[in-house]
């Protein structure tokens, strides 16, 4: 019970001269509800392909509920509800319709759960899927992808295209039908702020790797911005773990990971300075555009240089 | 009860619940021995994370804030068992000893600050009668 629900171990992904995924290493336990997030066009959807067995990694393993996804894809997409990002269902197919078409491929398919949440989601039955909503399709994908009881459930950006209203329902429906329940959550999102309240744990992709994963309240205790002399941080940068520095006059501002161990030798050190906390935004941006003088960035910055074969 | 989530906030969403529901205690917005809404209705109310409510109310019950009755929810503990409130004293004295100094460098005077704290507290004498509202005794 306790191996991870995903597993991925240096994953290699390119299409054509384009690498997209670069040794990415992720695991997610049972029971948590999972973001996953990156700029557009990181390699998201490319993972969350991979992981249903849509698409076939160039190197590195994968487990998902300890399966191999291009192995066993039908027993993947068997157990794993998915939603897909670009979600196209039959335009002319009414609601009650595609339920009753979809339910017959899944062999733990719920018929009275699936039209509990036609009614929770207060979705119209007689009406065509071609004049839903964009809300009301996301709640249809999400019927669809729930109904079946899976263990692990997998969104692809469910907020795209969700007006705010919409998406602190569709939260709400994540928090009681999904987390209230015990399943593992695995969504994308590009929306920080969305992300917060709901997720126990969030991974951050840049460049092709998983930069940071951390629980969520974690990662905010974590990363915090300092401003110090110029001078006085001149003498202890090397003992600090620096993500993104601003200069201003003499002062700098420095975003850095473990800001209690900072804190501390700045305390120690008698260097006045002072701490500012930081939102989901501000330590994202940190972590993906953030000017890095470690080894780990110089080494990624080597590679767009050269492309690695 | 009524708490509002600022998203994308630089305050931890769990810091601001804990911080509301104290404030609420501390005006008497809710009354000891009140039961608040379980973990459940909370974290769906708000749309939070479900374990996010669960450890601000333990937290509070570590605080002696709240209490958990087994079986039958979380309620506002009695004013004697709230000995602990001077932990929320102390953290609000620390946050205004912050929003001081920033307002030293932004050049304000002793006078402009205090007249902004008092227009600050104007605001929130507003909210305080509805919240007493809910209170059957007064």
């Amino acid at each position: 019970m306790n191996e991870p629900v995903i597993e991925l171990q240096s994953v290699y992904k390119s299409f054509r001269r384009t690498d997209v995924l670069r040794g990415m290493t992720l695991q997610v336990a049972r029971g948590k509800t999972f973001a996953f997030l990156g700029r557009n066009a990181s390699g998201k959807t490319t993972t969350i392909r991979m992981l249903l067995g849509l698409l076939k990694r160039d190197a590195g393993e994968i487990r998902v509920l300890g399966f191999d996804p291009q192995r066993k894809p039908l027993e993947i997409r068997r157990r794993v509800g998915y939603l897909a990002e670009d979600q196209t269902m039959y335009g002319w197919m009414r609601v009650e319709e595609i339920v009753r078409f979809v339910a017959p491929f899944y062999p733990t398919w719920d018929h009275n759960l699936a039209w509990k949440y036609l009614r929770d989601f207060e979705l119209p039955l007689r009406t065509r899927i071609k004049h839903l909503s964009k809300g009301q399709n996301v709640r249809l994908g999400l019927v669809l992808a729930l109904a079946h009881r899976p263990e692990l459930v997998i969104l692809d950006d469910p907020a795209l295209g969700l007006d705010p209203i919409m998406r602190k329902q569709f939260n709400r429906d994540l928090i009681t039908h999904l987390q209230g329940e015990g399943r593992t959550v695995f969504y994308s999102s590009h929306l920080l702020y969305e992300v917060e309240p709901v997720a126990d744990e969030v991974a951050i992709l840049d460049g092709g790797r998983i930069v940071r994963q951390a629980e969520t309240e974690s990662l905010r205790r974590d990363v915090k911005q300092i401003i110090l002399g110029r001078e006085a941080l001149a003498a202890i940068r090397g003992q600090l773990s620096i993500l993104d520095e601003r200069t201003d006059a003499d002062r700098m501002a420095v975003t850095l990971e473990r800001a209690d161990r900072a804190v501390e030798l700045l305390g120690r050190e008698g260097i006045e300075h002072r701490v500012v906390d930081l939102n989901l935004d501000e330590i994202f941006e940190a972590y993906v555009v953030g000017c890095r003088v470690d080894e780990t960035s110089s080494a990624k910055r080597q590679a767009e240089i050269q492309p690695v074969e | 009860m009524f708490l509002r989530i600022e998203k994308g906030s630089a305050v931890p969403i769990s810091r601001q619940i804990a911080n509301q529901i104290a404030t609420l205690c501390a005006s008497g917005g809710v009354r000891p021995g009140e039961r608040l809404p379980s973990v459940r209705e909370l974290a769906r109310e708000l749309a939070v994370n479900q374990n996010t409510v669960l450890r601000v109310y333990e937290r509070l019950c570590g605080e002696g804030l709240l209490e958990m009755r087994h079986g039958q929810g979380t309620f506002v503990a009695a004013r004697t068992k709230r000995g602990q409130l001077a932990i929320h004293r102390e953290r609000l004295v620390d946050e205004l000893r912050q929003i001081a100094r920033q307002a030293v460098g932004l050049g304000l005077s002793a006078d402009e600050l205090h007249e902004l704290v008092a227009e600050a507290l104007e605001g929130v004498e507003v909210a305080h009668p509805v919240a007493a509202n809910e209170d059957p005794a007064s």
